[in-house]
């Protein structure tokens, strides 16, 4: 026996489960328990009351003719929250599923203050077509006027129907003896078929009709006023597309209005309002919903992104670089890297802008950009990065000025090379290696030849051989050689670390004439040169001399 | 409005679906052909577990619909020819029911089916049929029941109200757009929904509410009209209950431009002149611009400004507003443009006072077909409303003269008729007929001969239909 102490706690587990599933997603053991729980208390009433029915007034619930629930708290009361889009029963039937208890309970949490939603409880349960869980509404307050139907069908019906015209009717139908023509058009599996295509093939995504739409519009508007509602309208309709992962409508926009302005399509005020949707998709608002979509997730194809960002104009890469250092998705960086070393060629000043910015990944990736671009005018902006205090900016940098540089910036790169990172001085060897001038040579000669050399890291030593490498001439062959046969007597270890990387660089010139003095070598008690030394004989002997 | 269903209705509709396939298969191949052991298989396989699990398993055909187990089947498009051969094929039987009180075998199937096929040569196939299956234990046959006048009446209340709200929603959202109001979406989401139900229910009752047509209210009338009639194409194609309301939302608002023109042109009794066109003619960009300002882009205002500009544009791009550059229409524009002519041209309007009776607006719908509007949906439409549709004006082969009352899908020129002159040719307050009814010599004991125009003859289709 059921009775309503049971209907009011089922009422407050609603209540409470309202609040939960608003607060907890659906993988959290509190939203998993709440619905179990109120999946059992609906079933266990239902084991004795078959249906179980809730009748709503406006703060009241009312079970059995009792009351069960009272709050006339308009923020809180659940009685108002049915009662006030019409909700005037509500039936749970048995053999509901666990699955139907989520759904409604998912509805009940949907917070409808907060949410702009469109649709109120009543359409929300509607769409869940429920099986167990019927309801009563009432339509009334729908309409403002609830005598209209009376009224209406009175005033059809008014003119009664004339008996005479009846009967005239009937006497010209008999006079003649004409058969009605009838044409049944059997639908056939084509039909369907077609049919079925249509509606499959048919977009969910609309912006790119109504964006066509609103291009002919702009033929029927009159003055200023409609034009720029017009231009409103497109706005809106590219924030709306962007914001749902659709960057196609906006390259059509662009490319539309472009050619629409070329060709004379519009009239030169029209096209005055045609620029500021143009000037829209350059915009942060723009810019932000599309980080924001890459963030989420959405992934465009390189040959899209590339179309876009070839329509875009200069304006958009100081936003594009602010998003640069908001976004957390890498891929979603990635792509924004890839939009900003096209657009950014448009103004590379206004790129290096960027090198300002206080994040150092936002340097870094501005760096990168620069070096992407290769364009030698962004040198002089790269020059001052070397010195940025985060060692990862410093690297890029040097990486850049290797790549895009010439002779002009060794100076720039020879004081790198008293950085105080080795990875940056390792950065730096290299990068004067892919200058390969005679000064770029004689810059890590001479820094060999220094005194401090013996002190660095057997890694850094190498760095600098294995880029010598590159210049094969007897200078550089001499050089190693030399420096193979130089014994020490104080830090033999850091020269045998020296020699070692020598030997390692012999090898991969596949210098023979070497061999004698690697050879020598070969049963040194130092480890280090040993097995550098012997590595290298193997490869001359081999033949396997790199380039 | 209430609104239920049971779960059965899942596995229901391709259980129905096989058993479909098993008759017309059935009917085309011997019993040992490999074709009709595959779908009997197919079928037990799917309908078996079901028997057992519900312990009877009812197929009852009410009205156009199959219910199993008491629950309506909802069917999809793909399944719709079958359906339709199904609900043929047990009327000429007379078969309302079928009836399995346990799991079946491969043998008790071709019984049945051996009956089914040879039960349509004989003169009472029902009773035929019924003799026969006394031998096959598991399966019963019940007779068509005609459905029930009784509840008719409360039917027609319901879909009237749902009918005349619509209308009063519309002049309601009109006034206050005029007025500089807000409007409430929700409300008209809600507004809809109910039609959605209403149709889904009583498509004909509600089909039938679009044929009175009301002069003096014709803007709100015609909304909810093509509003309905567009409902009942989604419903046709097979749109579900989510589409069905977006697309019935779009189409109440597809007219909302016409709000621009001024009353004077728009109430004006005489004919238009160039000018006052050009103005008409601008409804469709007025009305997309008012949607848009009403609620910014969604899914339902986007889809809604196409329609709204695009329901006077043909499909060879013809019409108006002349477009500049060509335009692929959208798939719901394409039907409100079928609701909406449709509707257009039955109706009274100011500016154009005698309405074409509605067998006639169809042939010259027809004729529009291929450069105006889609053949394929609108054979859906004349499927739907019939050769003969709502408030047809027929003389019939007894000499007696009556009205499209509702129309029958299965027989689209068999609808029912209400008949307001006898034989004898007296007025009389009429009795609905069916014309798919025979005599005992399997003919048919009425039938239509000859259309004419009620609006000819000043007949009042309210006082019939209301």
């Amino acid at each position: 026996m059921v009775v309503s102490s049971d209907a009011k706690e089922l009422i407050q587990a609603l209540i409470k489960a309202k609040k939960n599933l608003r607060i907890y997603p659906e993988n959290n053991p509190v939203y998993v328990k709440t619905v179990d729980d109120i999946y059992a208390r609906i079933t266990g009433f239902l084991d004795y009351t078959d249906p179980l029915t809730l009748k709503f007034k406006q703060y009241e619930i009312l079970f059995d003719g009792d009351v069960v629930y009272h709050n006339e708290e308009k923020e809180e009361s659940l009685a108002l929250f049915f009662f006030k889009d019409g909700v005037r029963e509500l039936t749970f039937k048995k053999g509901i599923p666990r699955d139907e208890v989520e759904e409604f309970l998912r509805v009940l949490s949907v917070d409808f203050e907060r949410e702009a939603l469109d649709d109120d409880i009543v359409t929300l349960m509607w769409e869940k077509d429920f099986h167990y869980i019927q309801y009563v509404v009432d339509d009334a307050f729908l309409i403002d006027d609830e005598t209209y139907e009376e009224t209406a069908v009175s005033q059809i019906k008014g003119s009664s129907a004339d008996t005479e015209g009846i009967l005239k009717a009937y006497e010209d139908a008999i006079g003649t003896e004409r058969a009605a023509k009838i044409n049944v058009v059997p639908l056939t599996n084509d039909d369907l078929r077609s049919i079925i295509q249509e509606i499959e093939n048919d977009p969910p995504d609309k912006t790119l009709n109504l964006i066509q739409v609103l291009f002919e519009m702009f033929f029927y508007a009159e003055g200023k006023a409609e034009y720029d509602e017009l231009s409103q309208f497109m706005k809106s309709t590219l924030e709306y597309a962007i914001g749902r992962g659709n960057l196609e409508t906006a390259v059509y926009t662009i490319r539309k209005i472009r050619s629409s302005i070329k060709e004379g399509l519009y009239d030169s005020n029209i096209n005055i309002y045609l620029r500021g949707v143009e000037q829209f998709v350059n915009s942060a608002r723009f810019i932000n919903l599309l980080g924001e979509v890459l963030d989420n997730g959405v992934e465009f194809t390189n040959d899209l992104l590339y179309e876009f960002a070839v329509l875009l104009d200069k304006n958009a890469i100081p936003h594009l670089i602010y998003i640069l250092g908001e976004l957390k998705n890498i891929s979603a960086r990635r792509a924004t890297i890839n939009i900003l070393s096209v657009v950014g060629k448009k103004d590379i000043s206004l790129l290096a802008r960027g090198l300002n910015d206080g994040r150092w990944y936002v340097v870094r990736n501005v760096i990168y950009i620069l070096r992407q671009i290769g364009e030698r005018n962004a040198i002089e902006h790269l020059t001052t990065a070397v010195r940025h205090p985060d060692k990862r900016v410093r690297k890029e940098a040097i990486r850049a000025l290797g790549e895009m540089g010439s002779g002009d910036v060794l100076h720039i790169l020879k004081g790198c090379l008293s950085d105080p990172d080795e990875s940056v001085r390792i950065t730096t060897v290299r990068a004067v290696g892919l200058i390969r001038t005679p000064l770029s040579k004689k810059i890590l000669v001479d820094e060999i030849a220094e005194k401090s050399f013996r002190e660095k890291s057997f890694n850094e030593k190498k760095e600098f051989f294995e880029v010598l490498s590159r210049w094969k001439d007897g200078d550089v062959i001499d050089l190693l050689v030399k420096i193979l046969r130089r014994r020490a007597f104080f830090k033999r270890m850091k020269n045998d670390e020296t020699r070692a990387a020598a030997a390692y660089c012999l090898g991969l010139m596949g210098v023979v004439n070497a061999m004698d003095h690697l050879i020598r070598l070969q049963g040194s008690n130092n480890r280090l040169l040993r097995e550098n030394v012997r590595a290298a004989i193997k490869r001359i002997k081999d033949g396997k001399s790199r380039g | 409005m209430e609104k239920a269903g049971v779960n059965t209705e899942v596995d229901g509709k391709t259980i129905l679906n096989q058993f479909a396939v098993v008759l017309r298969t059935g009917n085309f191949y011997d019993a040992d052909n490999v074709a009709v052991k595959s779908a009997v298989e197919k079928f037990l396989n799917i309908a078996n577990p079901a028997i057992e699990a519900e312990g009877v398993f009812r197929i009852d055909l009410i009205g156009e619909y199959f219910y199993i187990n008491d629950t309506r089947v909802r069917y999809p498009l793909e399944y719709i020819l079958n359906f339709d051969y199904l609900v043929r094929e047990f009327r000429r039987r007379d078969l309302g029911s079928v009836i399995f009180d346990a799991p079946l075998g491969v043998d008790d199937v071709k019984a049945f089916l051996k009956t089914f096929i040879n039960s349509i040569y004989s003169n009472t196939p029902f009773e035929a049929m019924e003799a026969s299956l006394e031998e096959t234990p598991g399966i019963r046959v019940e007779k068509l029941k005609r459905v029930r006048e009784e509840g008719s009446l409360d039917r027609r209340k319901i879909v009237k109200k749902s009918y005349f709200n619509a209308v009063s929603f519309t002049k309601g959202i009109m006034n206050k757009l005029r007025a500089g109001e807000k409007v409430s979406l929700k409300k008209a989401k809600r507004v809809v929904e109910s039609m959605v139900d209403t149709l889904l229910a009583e498509e004909q009752l509600l089909i039938g509410m679009t044929a009175i047509k009301d002069y003096d209210e014709y803007t709100y009338h015609h909304c909810v009209n093509v509003s309905v009639l567009s409902i009942a194409i989604g419903q046709k194609i097979g749109l579900n209950r989510r589409a069905l309301t977006e697309l019935g939302l779009i189409a109440l608002f597809h007219d909302i431009g016409k709000m621009e023109i001024p009353k004077e042109i728009l109430n004006k009794p005489t004919a238009f002149t160039e000018e006052e066109w050009r103005v008409i003619m601008r409804h469709p960009y007025w009305g997309a611009r008012t949607i848009l300002k009403l609620k910014g882009p969604d899914k339902i205002s986007i889809r809604s400004a196409l329609v709204a500009f695009q329901h006077h544009i043909n499909r060879d791009n013809t019409g108006y507003p002349k477009l500049h550059e060509p335009m692929a229409l959208d798939f719901y524009s394409k039907i409100v443009s079928v609701a909406d002519q449709y509707d257009a041209m039955t109706s009274s309007r100011v500016y154009s006072r005698v309405p074409l009776p509605p067998d006639r607006a169809l042939s010259v719908m027809m004729e529009r077909t291929e450069s105006q509007i889609d053949p394929i949906l609108f054979k859906f439409f004349v499927n739907m409303v019939g050769v003969y549709p709502i408030g047809t004006l027929v003389l019939l082969d007894t000499r007696e003269m009556g009205l499209v009352y509702e129309c029958n899908p299965l027989f689209a020129d068999r609808p029912r008729v209400m008949i307001i002159v006898d034989k004898g040719g007296k007025k009389i307050k009429g009795s609905v007929v069916d014309l798919t009814e025979k005599d005992s010599t399997n003919r048919y004991t009425r039938s239509i001969v000859k259309t004419l125009d009620p609006n000819k003859y000043r007949i009042n289709l309210a006082e019939y239909l209301l």
